[in-house]
Order: structure tokens, then C-alpha cells, then sequence
């Protein structure tokens, strides 16, 4: 017995530790945030400031001609969610042709759209840029959210969850005088909440975080999105103004993220392990 | 794949049925139609496009003449000695991260899934660094691991023990991004493990504790052995998603020191975008392709009997 309880002290202390080593680049970063430029660089370094101060955020939001936080995160989250949107419509609609209609060539159609699973996005980047180039979508919206829109693996994920829903209910509608845009949008949909919920997620995410694409096509300082944002501000302000700076432009942009993210926690999780696969 | 239809009349006019077919075809057209416009456009082309690319010397900047130049693209990566050490660069960075991420996970898994008081709380911090966008991760942990006013220094002082140039050593420079990573990236797995833990019966633990088995024993011939699908499926998706980093090392080390921190998307984006050679950047995203086209096969060969087609 005595035994039994040292290892729940041991989980509990492991448990604990990581928790602990989760955080602390959390807190590193709030606290340098608030520490003042001189006491970042005074050796041995305070872990938290001796005389906390403002002055990072004041120059974060107000001082700086280049760097327009708060516009790079409405950026970002009008693209995240005008692609999560579209997703969401459109690859519905394909999904469900793919499970419910009956068409010639139907499974030609899905195994060309799953075998583009098999090729690595980054054999698109540099066609995908020239075919922005010739449209003249560089350095606009349209680069940022049209080309995300090609995703093969949600119509992939969102036609396994269709499969799954029982055809009774397609029958019942049927008998019911219902064709085959009311069955989707009366029975299809309703019925696989949780699964467009997983897709959302998934996508919006995906968008949200993604650097390589916006720090290609994107040249504006006013269409930067938040990470393209940040990467470039590092890059021009890490040595002066300095850490603190750069660590409170870190601070709010993930701040919300995590304030969204304890909301949403359980279907969040629960999305993520409904679909088995990580956005990234 | 046969499907129910709806009872049609024992003799159908040959008129209606021909209509039927007809209306049925142009709904399935309606409703591929807004996906596929996309599919087509920005997947399909560029796939086709980007090979044509590649067998040409073709600059960043339009206007300029793209002459057919063959194989010569492919010729040049094979004895392209930076290509070479990114993807060694690349192998080195998975294999340790792939494995940091690994056994993180899965024991913060079993910690999570140990009955212990707060789990839910325990569960909503390892998961945290998740949601994060690299760029984050890439600003904090650069301040992080820096040499003289970072935090980890910081602690190892503090301990009597001497700093290290994590970022700016040769043959530290891949550990620490790893490690950076693991930090990130670790709570993804750890959720897909939770699952895979719960689909265990605790029958079968209580049999073997009434055989006298101990927890590491339970460990190595119970766990491990069922969890077998879910650790394939972990192991095979981590390798593929580590195997594409970029931010890291654009951000923490842009690379360096030298080309210690080179990784393959790195060297491509450079090629691309700071020798606006995007003729030979596209080849590199084939051979890529190629290297990651054999993992991904092997991912759909062994979880291929899971999935329904």
C-alpha cells in the first residue's frame, strides 16, 4: 500500500514538472513583455522585472510606422475564416456527391481527388506562386485565400463521416418528396455537426498558422497576416528596440489563441481526436 | 458500393428514365462543381506546371526569357553540396524530434488517462502550445535559448553549471530546435494516444494485476503491444510533419550557424526567394516529393486496412 501511494506521489510529481515546463516559456515571455530594454540586458538577468513597465505594449501599438498589429490579426482572422467558410461549403457538397449520388465515374473522381493526398503541398509552391504571378493575385487577398481552398483531405475526411450517417434517414426524406440539395441540407449536414465542427478547426487553424505562403505572396505591411507579421517585426526590431518588444507582440498574439482555446478546450480536443490527424 | 434507390415503376417510359440519368448527372456536376474549380486550378495545374518549371532556368521576375534547359536542374541538385547537407540537416532534425515528441507524448498520455486529480487542468496545459502559430513559438524560444539574457542560461547558472551557445553551436543547433518543437508539438499525439489508451479494456489490467504483473510489465506486454495501430499512426504522421519544417529555422536560426540548421523548405525558400532561381527551387520540391511520396506510401500501406474506401 505504502508503495502504491509513492507512485501516485511520483505521477503526480512528473505530472506536475511538465506542466510546469509547459508554461514556462509562457511566463518568460509575459514577463520580459513588461520588463524595461535596460533590464533586459543588465547581467545576471532578472526572471521577472525589477520595474515592470508598459513602455513595450506603448510602443507596440503606437510607435512603430511598420508594424500594424492589430490590422495583421483582423488579416488573419478574415482569411482563416473566409477559407474555413468555403471549405466547409464546398467540400461538403463534393463529399456528399461522393458518398450519397450516383453518377458515372464517381470513384474515378474520388481516387483522383485522394491520390493528390500522396504528393507534398510544397510541389505546388513554386507553380502555385507563377500562376499568382500571371493572375495578379500577388500581394492581395486572393493569394491568401483561394490556393487554400484545394485541400483534397477534408473532402477525404468529410466523405468518411457521410458514409457513416445510416441511409434510413436519406429513405425517410426521400419518401418524404425531398430531393438531393434538401437531402444534404436537411439530413447531411444536421446529422454531422461534430465532424464539420472537427474540419473547421482543423482548417481555420491550419490558415491561421500557416507562414510559408503569406511570406511569399504578401508584400504590403496592411495585408500581412499575424505570423507573417510577427517573423518580419523579429527579423527589423529583435536587436533594438529589443526582446521585450518583440516578446509583448508575442504576448498578444497568443494571448486570445489561448483564450479561445480554454473555451473551446473540450470540442477542440474532442474534434482533434475524432479525426486522427493534426493540421499540420 | 450499391445504393438503395427509391422503388422506380415496373416499367419506366424509356423518355423518363433517360431524364433521370440526365438530371442525376448535371446535380453530382452541381455539387462537384465549386470544390473541383479549385482542386483543378490550384492542385491539378501547378502539380503538371511545376514539372515543366523544373526543366527550365526560370527566374523570380516575369519578363525575363525561361529557356528549356532539360535535365540540367535535376544534374545540379544531385552534386548540390547545400542540398545535400539541408537534407541530412532534415533526417537529423525528424529522427530526434520525431522521437523527443514521441515518448512525451505518450507519457504525458498515460499521465493524463492515470485517474490523478485535475487531469482535465493537466490535459489543457500540455495541449496548449498547440494552438500556437510557429511564429510565436519561433519569437519566444529565440528568447528562450539565448545565449546571455535567455531564461534556460539563465537556470543552468543559477545551478552552477556554465552557459551554452544552444542556437550558435554547430552541433547544437538541431537539438534545440527539436526540442523547441517537441514543446510545440507534443499535446497533438499526446490526444491521438488519450484515444488510442482509452480503447484498452481495464479487464485486461486487472487480469494481469491478479496475475502479479507491475506497472512495467503491464507497460511493455499490455500497452505497448495494443496501442501497436495508434503508435504506427503517430509515429508515421510525425515523420511527415517534421520532415516540412521551416518556420523554425527561419525564425530561431535563419539557418545557421553556416548551414548547421538548413532544412530542405528552408534551402527551397531561399533558392526561390533570395536567388530567385525558380526553375531549380521547383526540382527541389520534386526530389521532396519523391523522398516524402515513399514515406506516404508506406503510411497508406500500413494504415491502409483501417481506412474505408
Amino acid at each position: 500500500m505504502a508503495r502504491r501511494r509513492t507512485g501516485r506521489f511520483l505521477l503526480y510529481l512528473i505530472a506536475i514538472i511538465l506542466g510546469i515546463i509547459v508554461l514556462i516559456p509562457f511566463l518568460w515571455a509575459v514577463s520580459q513583455s513588461f520588463t524595461p530594454a535596460n533590464e533586459i540586458f543588465s547581467i545576471p538577468i532578472h526572471v521577472i522585472p525589477v520595474h515592470p513597465t508598459l513602455e513595450n505594449y506603448n510602443v507596440l501599438f503606437f510607435k512603430l510606422g511598420d508594424v500594424e498589429i492589430v490590422r495583421w490579426f483582423i488579416n488573419s482572422l478574415f482569411v482563416s475564416t473566409a477559407v474555413t467558410v468555403l471549405i466547409l461549403l464546398f467540400d461538403s457538397m463534393a463529399a456528399y456527391a461522393l458518398s450519397r449520388l450516383r453518377f458515372p465515374g464517381r470513384m474515378v473522381v474520388f481516387f483522383a481527388f485522394i491520390s493528390t493526398m500522396l504528393i507534398p503541398a510544397q510541389v505546388t509552391f513554386i507553380p502555385l506562386y507563377v500562376e499568382m504571378q500571371k493572375l495578379g493575385f500577388l500581394d492581395s487577398y486572393n493569394a491568401l485565400i483561394w490556393p487554400y481552398l484545394a485541400n483534397a483531405f477534408y473532402v477525404f475526411l468529410l466523405r468518411q463521416f457521410f458514409q457513416g450517417i445510416p441511409r434510413d434517414l436519406d429513405e425517410a426524406a426521400i419518401v418524404d418528396g425531398a430531393g438531393a440539395f434538401a437531402i444534404f441540407w436537411r439530413v447531411i449536414l444536421p446529422n454531422t455537426k461534430s465532424a464539420l465542427a472537427a474540419v473547421g478547426i482543423l482548417s481555420f487553424t491550419a490558415v491561421w498558422n500557416d507562414l510559408f505562403w503569406p511570406i511569399v505572396t504578401i508584400n504590403s505591411v496592411d495585408l500581412r497576416t499575424l505570423p507573417m507579421g510577427l517573423t518580419i517585426m523579429n527579423l527589423e526590431y529583435g536587436g533594438t528596440p529589443g526582446p521585450g518588444l518583440v516578446m509583448a507582440s508575442a504576448v498578444m498574439a497568443f494571448l486570445p489563441v489561448l483564450i479561445v482555446y480554454t473555451i473551446f478546450q473540450r470540442s477542440i480536443v474532442e474534434g482533434i481526436s475524432l479525426t486522427g490527424l493534426g493540421g499540420r | 458500393m450499391a445504393m438503395v434507390q427509391p422503388a422506380l415503376p415496373a416499367q419506366p417510359r424509356r423518355a423518363a428514365w433517360k431524364w433521370r440519368q440526365v438530371r442525376g448527372l448535371l446535380t453530382a456536376v452541381l455539387f462537384l462543381a465549386p470544390y473541383t474549380v479549385f482542386f483543378l486550378a490550384f492542385l491539378v495545374w501547378p502539380i503538371f506546371y511545376g514539372l515543366f518549371i523544373s526543366l527550365h532556368k526560370w527566374s523570380l521576375f516575369p519578363g525575363q526569357n525561361q529557356p528549356f534547359v532539360g535535365l540540367d536542374n535535376y544534374r545540379t541538385l544531385l552534386s548540390d553540396q547545400e542540398w545535400w547537407t539541408a537534407l541530412q540537416n532534415t533526417v537529423e532534425f525528424t529522427v530526434i524530434t520525431v522521437i523527443l515528441t514521441f515518448v512525451v507524448a505518450l507519457g504525458a498520455a498515460m499521465l493524463v488517462s492515470a485517474n490523478l486529480k485535475g487531469q482535465t487542468l493537466f490535459r489543457l496545459i500540455y495541449f496548449a502550445p498547440v494552438v500556437l502559430s510557429v511564429a510565436v513559438v519561433g519569437l519566444v524560444w529565440t528568447s528562450m535559448w539565448n545565449t546571455d539574457i535567455g531564461l534556460v542560461n539563465n537556470l543552468l547558472n543559477r545551478v552552477n553549471l556554465p552557459s551554452v551557445e544552444w542556437l550558435s553551436s554547430v552541433n547544437l543547433v538541431i537539438p534545440s530546435l527539436s526540442i523547441t518543437t517537441a514543446w510545440w508539438g507534443f499535446g497533438l499525439p499526446m490526444i491521438i494516444f488519450l484515444a488510442g489508451l482509452r480503447g484498452i479494456p481495464p479487464s485486461i489490467y486487472d487480469a494481469a494485476k491478479v496475475d502479479g504483473a507491475g506497472a512495467w510489465a503491464m507497460f511493455l506486454r499490455i500497452t505497448l503491444p495494443l496501442l501497436r495501430p495508434t503508435i504506427l499512426f503517430v509515429l508515421v504522421t510525425q515523420i511527415i510533419a517534421q520532415f516540412q519544417i521551416f518556420g523554425q529555422s527561419l525564425i530561431l536560426t535563419n539557418g545557421g550557424p553556416g548551414t548547421a540548421s538548413m532544412t530542405v523548405i528552408l534551402y527551397l525558400y531561399q533558392v526561390a526567394w533570395k536567388f530567385y532561381n525558380l526553375g531549380y527551387a521547383a526540382t527541389i520540391a520534386f526530389a521532396l516529393a519523391v523522398i516524402m511520396g515513399v514515406v506516404t506510401a508506406i503510411q497508406f500501406l500500413f494504415l491502409g486496412r483501417e481506412v474505408e474506401y
